[in-house]
């Protein structure tokens, strides 16, 4: 057992005696002496000893899916406590109801999950992955961040801290892959399908970003072997990206790239979700892809039943239904991760929006997860129950999340060297592959 | 001159970022930051072209010796002191773009793909184009310092009157006369839905970022009850749509305005303020020494490469003591100090293709097709849908050198619609053609791999060397 695995082990087991009411593991307890998390932190070369400590491993286990809703998405209007009074109260205008309340129109009423929690109807299309186990829902989850910033919280959940601060700048993607070497890597481990690099994979070695999977063409061949030579040398990333750049076309070019326009959404979460299935399936070595869905932040309108929200809302369920469908027995090597970097505020402005908040939902969806199940430690919703200015309490650390899923479903990985300062608090989310 | 990566990182820097990560190859990736091996050239012409490329988006064929001849401090003072004035080819290409003649409403009638184009268009051409220079790269930092998605509802039909009357206008003037006329432009107003903001449950959307991207910045010193207090202040700011009213204009709503005490970063405003409420916020604001830190230490990263503490807070002194005087602070960092300490910048996107066009002399109408190659380097202008402008992390370019290698190539030859270059030309400037078109004398590799024309065009341009200012 590598060094990592052991702190992590560790500080499992010293979180469980703080823990109140949460299932967990009882392996922790059975950890030995190690580096604690925090020990692990401080020492300078803790994650190069973790890697050191094993021979490079071929990936073994699910390919990760992470879609980030970026902007603040509701996550009260999408998995809707219909219970909680307060909601109702909270949110005269934008609210739904409860499942088959009567005084309004079926297209208003929640879909109901658990009795307690139910699906925005926009959402619709995922409700059969939900109670036929294939999808999970994780509640009032989130990180830290108290400034209510989305640059603060973004920054926070793609570097897999609990707050932002300073020092911390690799991205936990970029971690992950780092601690988990492979005998022969390429530049597709992870793949960002987006111009931009976001930031959870920033500091990663073998990490492509590309807007289009499609596009991905050198237009003028020819130019090859000169842009082999100019990029031989270079320290600097953008010379170390350009020789990654050709080693991607290199391995592109051999696939035979035909994807059915009809199978998925026309949006860009349905394009994108295409050709992550697309290099799914041609078997490239990717491990980790990393999509974003921009827009949610929902000041002003954001709509019920028709409207901003609920179109986003479609938009993220068809095309994630899509890719369910699409992938067929695939799934069973896949895990969906869907995160924000923060939810709304309860009561609804005068703009008939929200404001920034705390605590939001996350989708699962996959093989490997323990599925039909809304995960919560709800916190309630009444005034002393909300957080300092009226906002859904964080009660699950979103890193539990992203770490279980490394942790079941990644086999060797070390989710203390990608989590630095965390401690799992709640596991369970997926099943141990 | 070659900078060591401990030099480039600042030691203290450096060892404060890797001991968290504790990561040796994490601490070689993060010091690639900054490259060692993009050197920066020395001596007499290149300090020429050094105070060029801090200042301009790269030198077009013959600026060099233009700038040589008439010397550094004039051509500083030259790019501070810019006039209205524009070359006519230049006046004549923006006289056609509707987008900045027509007020927002009458544009309500174009598509708005007809309009983003034009915008488009505008900023390209006057960037690749206009002898001011200084004050195009100031435009591209405030656009971004105060962005706007022109996909947001009717944004993009105001983004014209915006960049034409508060980025533009502002470019080089006073910090706080740019965030008033930011705070009154319906552009802004919509775009962080202030036109709603009223009594009662004020909407914090505008405050916030006010406060954390437009001024203090996040560790600012300000908190969630100011971000509410602000708020309550700005209730009322909108856009006028009432009959027969000056449509879309700035409007104040006294009927709308929550008119009772605030209390803002400490200082108490009293209650019956109306609209000098949100005055009154601006000034504290613009002239809070965190601001001045905040803004002259994005500055200080895109014109001098690097956060260093002592030129942050010299320009910083500057800022407070000049009353957020930009020009002043500008003079500043372009100390011939600074200059010579500066340290490599990434272009993004749009000052890579903007210096590929000067470089090369492009004649360009700047139209869709050019646009298409900034799009597919994911940087469409004024098409990032968040508040805080596009990405300065290098890191978060590394994606878009493919798309850059294919403009560089349909550039070289001649095969981008409305664009056209004359390679003879610039062979004919200069006895070495990479040198003149990269500006560095660095081109032994360029001659290596390439003999014909275009192909070493395309060599220059897509150079690792060339993706850095």
């Amino acid at each position: 057992m590598s060094r990592g695995c052991e702190s992590y082990r560790m500080a499992e087991a010293k979180r469980e005696e703080e823990t109140l009411g949460w299932q967990v593991s009882r392996r922790g307890l059975l950890a030995t002496l190690g580096l604690s998390a925090v020990a692990a932190l401080a020492a300078p070369s803790a994650l190069a000893q973790v890697v050191l400590s094993e021979d490079a491993k071929e990936h073994e286990g699910d390919v990760i899916v992470n879609v980030f809703l970026r902007g603040g998405m509701d996550g009260m209007s999408a998995v809707v406590p219909y219970a909680e009074d307060a909601y109702h109260r909270a949110r005269p205008n934008l609210r739904l109801r409860k499942p088959g309340d009567a005084s309004a129109g079926k297209e208003y009423q929640a879909l109901d999950l658990d009795g307690f929690f139910g699906l925005n109807p926009a959402m619709a299309s995922l409700l059969p992955l939900f109670k036929e186990g294939r999808m999970s829902l994780v509640h009032a989850v989130g990180s830290g961040d108290q400034t209510r910033s989305h640059f603060e919280a973004m920054n926070a959940m793609e570097r897999g801290m609990y707050q932002m601060r300073g020092g911390l700048q690799t991205g936990w993607v970029a971690r992950h892959l780092e601690s988990t070497p492979r005998r022969n890597p390429t530049p597709l481990r992870a793949v960002a399908l987006s111009a931009t690099m976001p930031d959870s994979l920033r500091g990663a070695t073998h990490a492509t970003a590309m807007a289009s999977l499609t596009d991905f063409r050198l237009a003028d061949p020819s130019l090859r072997d000169m842009l082999v030579s100019l990029y031989g040398g270079g320290k600097d990333v953008m010379a170390q990206a350009g020789r990654e750049t050709l080693e991607v076309l290199d391995k592109l070019g051999k696939l035979d790239v035909k994807m059915d326009p009809k199978a998925y959404p026309k949006s860009d979460l349905g394009r994108a979700l295409q050709q992550v299935g697309t290099l799914i399936r041609s078997n490239v070595g990717l491990e980790v892809a990393s999509l974003e869905m921009g827009g949610w932040d929902t000041h002003v309108g954001q709509g019920t039943v028709n409207g901003w929200l609920p179109s986003y809302l479609k938009d993220l369920a068809d095309a994630l239904a899509a890719f369910e469908r699409d992938m067929g027995s695939e799934m069973k090597r896949i895990t969906v991760i869907v995160q924000t970097e923060f939810g709304r505020r309860l009561n609804e402005n005068t703009g008939l929006g929200t404001d920034h908040g705390r605590a939001s939902a996350m989708f699962l969806m996959g093989g490997g997860v323990v599925g039909g199940k809304v995960f919560a430690d709800w916190p309630g919703l009444e005034a002393r129950q909300l957080d300092a200015v009226g906002d859904l309490k964080v009660t699950t650390d979103y890193r539990d999340v992203l770490a279980d899923a490394l942790t079941s479903r990644v086999k060797g990985s070390h989710p203390a060297a990608v989590f630095p300062e965390w401690s799992a608090k709640q596991r369970g989310f997926f099943k141990v592959a | 001159m070659k900078l060591s990566r401990r030099q480039v990182l600042g030691l203290g820097a450096a060892t404060a970022g890797v001991v968290v990560t504790g990561c040796a190859p994490f601490a070689r990736r993060l010091a690639a930051d900054l490259p060692e091996d993009v050197s920066l050239p020395k001596g007499d012409v290149e300090s020429t072209l050094r105070l060029v490329n801090r200042v301009s988006y790269g030198p077009t064929p013959g600026e060099l010796a233009r700038v040589k001849a008439m010397g550094r401090g004039a051509y500083l003072e030259e790019q501070l002191n810019p006039t209205d004035e524009e070359p006519l080819a230049l006046m004549v290409q923006l006289q056609r773009l509707d987008a900045y003649r027509m007020d927002a409403a009458e544009m309500e009638e174009l598509p708005i793909d007809l309009v983003l184009m034009q915008l488009q268009q505008g900023v390209l051409l006057r960037a690749t184009y206009s002898p001011h220079q200084l004050r195009e790269r100031m435009v591209e930092f405030w656009s971004d310092h105060l962005n706007i998605y022109a996909r947001k509802g009717s944004s993009a039909f105001r983004k014209g009157t915006d960049d034409l009357n508060v980025i533009r206008k502002h470019a080089l003037g006073s910090f706080h006369d740019l965030i008033s006329a930011s705070a009154h432009s319906p552009a802004m107003l919509a775009y962080l839905d202030n036109q709603v903001n009223v009594k009662g449950v004020a909407n914090e959307n505008y405050a916030r970022e006010l406060m954390e991207l437009h001024t203090l910045g996040v560790h600012g010193g300000y908190s969630q009850k100011d971000v509410q207090e602000v708020a309550r202040c700005f209730t009322g700011w909108g856009i006028e749509n009432r009959f027969l009213r000056p449509k879309g204009k700035f409007v104040f709503d006294p009927e709308k305005h929550d008119d009772g005490e605030k209390v803002v970063l400490g200082h108490r405003i009293p209650a019956g303020g109306g609209e000098s409420d949100g005055e009154q916020v601006l000034t504290i604001l613009a002239n809070h020494p965190n601001t001045a830190k905040f803004v002259c230490s994005k500055l200080c990263k895109r014109f001098l490469g690097h956060t260093d503490e002592a030129v942050v807070d010299g320009a910083a002194k500057v800022f407070l003591e000049k009353q957020g005087d930009t020009r002043a602070v500008l003079k500043f960092i372009f100390s011939d100090e600074n200059i010579d300490q500066s340290r490599p910048v990434q272009k993004r996107p749009f000052d890579y293709v903007v210096s590929a066009l000067r470089a090369t002399g492009a004649q360009s109408d700047c139209g869709r097709p050019i646009q298409e190659h900034l799009e597919k380097m994911g940087m469409a202008v004024y098409q990032w849908p968040m508040p805080d402008g596009y990405p300065v992390k290098p890191e978060a370019w590394t994606g878009t050198l493919l798309a850059r290698w294919n403009f560089a190539a349909a550039l070289a030859k001649n095969e981008i619609g409305g664009t056209s270059v004359d390679l003879e030309k610039i062979g004919e400037r200069s006895q070495d053609f990479a040198a003149a078109l990269m500006g560095t004398p660095k081109v032994d590799s360029i001659k290596h791999v390439a003999s014909e024309l275009p192909t070493m065009a395309a060599a220059c341009l897509a150079s690792p060397e060339f993706q850095w200012r």
